[in-house]
């Protein structure tokens, strides 16, 4: 379902959206209001929800609906938010007021509309681009929640970035099982730790492929070594392979796979090394839904070889690892 | 900010244009076909009048909405226009400038539209999921119709009995008149972002969110779909017999024919287009068999649909075509693009 890529420099002309979730209380309203009075520079259109128990400061604020729409697409998980389509292409009609987009989702919303209304409306894929889901975890409160509420599973799974908050209530022994306990839901997400939301800026803004990128780069090697845990429930997997790819067959495979069980893995992302491509080539899904593109030349010091992530549910590492080695030129 | 574009076609004989600073997000000709308005998405309205056409400086500039302004429909009296707003405003702009304040939501005004015969005359406007139906005034409202989800177009049938409005899941459509609130609803699964009837009352079309039409008959709800759009279907227009309805989404402009049991099982006609660019704003006249057209490219275009001959009304501009409307008399044609280009041309016989 992936479309042709965008060339890198048309790639940077399109306005940078992040999400911020996280779960009631998590202090995703602090982290916003904290990036927007810091000294940046920068003007960024913000998009709240109506239910925002704090008062947000900015000139450009927006109420959303959280209006969860199916696609008529066949794919019963492809849900996009209708809300955001009509805001976001309100937005970009002024374009020359802000820098960048800034939405907040309510504290039990499934990330995944949001992030696929980037991928599934073709006027929000022209102008915008998704920069990373932020997510806000409550140090105190996490392990708790993550038992009474799917949603927070699904946050954290979806988090480009983890902002581990309200580290000041806990002792260090506590925040390494917390940290632990969200790595064996997303193992590729960096984690902040932060006290009232008070992270760097560059941690959670402008991200974008350069972070799947250093991610990738820096992937622990404990993944190889998954701690046992439940099918149901979600979890990582990566893999590497060192023979370049070849491109279609690697078009065929994802398709195919993420057709198939496109309802269980709700992000793929990897760094891919095509057969005969000077560029490094940035892939990545939500649910059944994909997209990439060129992300300039290789460095002379990296290994040219291709690295795919998925986060998802009864992830099947042996033949995930053999589907994506099959993709390899003979 | 003024920056001159080197324009071809009628517009250099019979018209004028300019560029102003924002996004032309509407424009439409006031009944007395006297006036010709435009709205930007800061907010703005910019009101030529019929006799100074040709001199598009003198065109006076109104600060209307803060935010943008989203939508533009002509008054019920002969000479003022409506407007909505992201400010939540639905406003009128009188013959003289001055603006009143009609009503003030918490949500967006996304569509305005109003109708007038002899007997009477109404304006609606939709707010989030709620659309209200308002009297000739504007300021007392009639009634207030909810929808179950947000809405994304409204319009009245030809004779003013029903509004319709659609959404996602389908449309609804109410009597004007009716004391009851009573609603039908015409059900077709997915998000239907845009609203067209055809004049003569014999179906409801929806563009939709999947890049294709859906459509009601509405003698009996048999469910039309009109599919084959590489993008979204953001215009659409029948003529004024209710022959055709010209759509926009593809490379050409894309008619559907609603006769000779059409348009079920028969393939559209595609009239020319601008080399290439896709085709983003279409305008039947109103009352001849001619189609106006905006492209990508900002190219302007009038096309005689039995012929299928072409004159060009502006070659050369910027930015794809984002508003385009004919005056109720036909004489005037006005066009607005994405890179504030406005343009407007005087089509009565010398």
């Amino acid at each position: 379902m992936s479309d042709a890529p965008l060339p890198a420099d048309q790639q940077n002309a399109l306005v940078p959206v992040t999400v911020l979730t996280g779960f009631l209380g998590a202090g995703k309203t602090t982290l916003l209001n904290h990036i927007l009075t810091a000294e940046h520079g920068r003007k960024y259109a913000v998009v709240i929800n109506e239910y925002g128990e704090l008062g947000v400061d900015n000139d450009l604020v927006v109420d959303a609906d959280e209006e969860v729409f199916e696609m008529n697409n066949g794919c019963i998980c492809c849900t996009v938010r209708g809300d955001l389509i009509r805001i976001l292409g309100g937005l970009m009609k002024r374009r020359g007021k802000f820098d960048g987009i800034i939405i907040e989702t309510t504290g039990l919303a499934d990330p995944a509309p949001v992030a696929q209304t980037f991928f599934a409306d073709e006027d929000v894929r022209a102008k915008t681009r998704l920069d990373a889901v932020v997510t806000v975890v409550d140090a105190l409160n996490i392990q708790q929640t993550l038992k009474e509420s799917p949603e927070a599973h699904q946050q954290i799974a979806f988090a480009d970035v983890m902002i581990l908050n309200k580290t000041d209530l806990v002792d260090e022994a506590k925040l390494k099982e917390v940290e632990d306990t969200l790595r064996t839901i997303n193992a590729f997400a960096p984690i902040h730790r932060a006290r009232k939301s008070d992270v760097k800026l560059t941690d959670v803004l402008d991200r974008g492929g350069f972070d799947l990128q250093r991610v990738l780069e820096h992937m622990p090697d404990f993944l190889e070594n998954p701690a046992h845990h439940h099918e149901e429930d979600l979890s990582s997997v990566s893999l590497t392979v060192k023979t370049p790819l070849d491109a279609g067959k690697f078009q065929m495979w994802i398709s195919a796979l993420l057709q198939e069980k496109g309802a269980d893995i709700l992000r793929t992302k990897g760094i891919l090394n095509f057969e005969g491509q000077p560029d490094r080539f940035a892939f990545q899904a939500v649910h059944m839904m994909a997209d990439g593109n060129n992300i300039g030349p290789w460095k002379d010091d990296e290994p040219r070889e291709s690295r795919l992530v998925f986060i998802g549910r009864n992830l099947n590492r042996p033949q995930l690892r053999r589907g994506l080695e099959s993709c390899a030129v003979a | 900010m003024s920056q001159t574009l080197n324009l071809r076609g009628l517009i250099e004989k019979r018209g004028a244009s300019r560029v102003i600073d924002g996004h032309i997000t509407g424009c439409a000709a006031s009944r007395d076909n006297q006036r010709f308005a435009f709205t930007t998405a800061e907010g703005d309205v910019i009101v030529a009048h019929r006799g100074d056409l040709t001199d598009a400086a003198s065109w006076p500039t109104y600060a209307v909405h803060d935010g943008s302004a989203l939508t533009i429909a002509p008054d019920t009296d002969p000479h003022g226009f409506l407007t909505g707003g992201d400010d939540g405003r639905l406003c009128r702009i009188d013959m003289h400038g001055e603006i009143e304040e009609l009503g003030k939501t918490r949500r967006w005004v996304e569509h305005v539209i109003s109708y007038v015969d002899p007997k009477n005359a109404y304006i609606a406007a939709s707010s989030g999921k709620q659309v209200e139906l308002r009297d000739a005034t504007g300021r007392t409202v009639l009634k207030t119709l909810e929808h179950p989800s947000s809405v994304t177009g409204i319009v009245f049938d030809g004779k003013g009995k029903r509004i319709a409005a659609s959404h996602y899941n389908g449309t609804s459509m109410w009597y004007t008149q009716s004391k009851s609130d009573s609603v039908r609803s015409l059900e077709w699964k997915g998000s239907h972002i845009g609203i067209a009837i055809h004049p003569q009352g014999e179906a409801l079309i929806t563009a939709m969110q999947d890049n294709d039409l859906h459509g009601w008959r509405l003698s009996d709800g048999h469910n039309i779909r009109m599919s084959g759009y590489p993008t979204k279907v953001r215009s659409m227009s029948f003529s004024s017999n209710g022959k055709w309805l010209a759509t926009s989404g593809a490379d050409v402009v894309v008619m559907w024919p609603f006769f000779g049991g059409g348009p079920m099982g028969k393939p559209p006609t595609e009239l020319p287009g601008a080399g290439g660019a896709l085709c983003t704003s279409v305008a039947f006249h109103p009352q001849q068999e001619v189609v106006a057209a905006g492209f990508a490219d900002g190219t302007v275009l009038l096309i005689e649909t039995p012929t299928q001959r072409v004159l060009p009304v502006s070659l050369g501009g910027n930015g794809p075509v984002s508003a385009l409307a004919y005056s109720a008399d036909g004489c005037m044609l006005g066009f607005g693009t994405e890179e504030g280009l406005i343009g407007l041309v005087d089509l009565a016989a010398a």
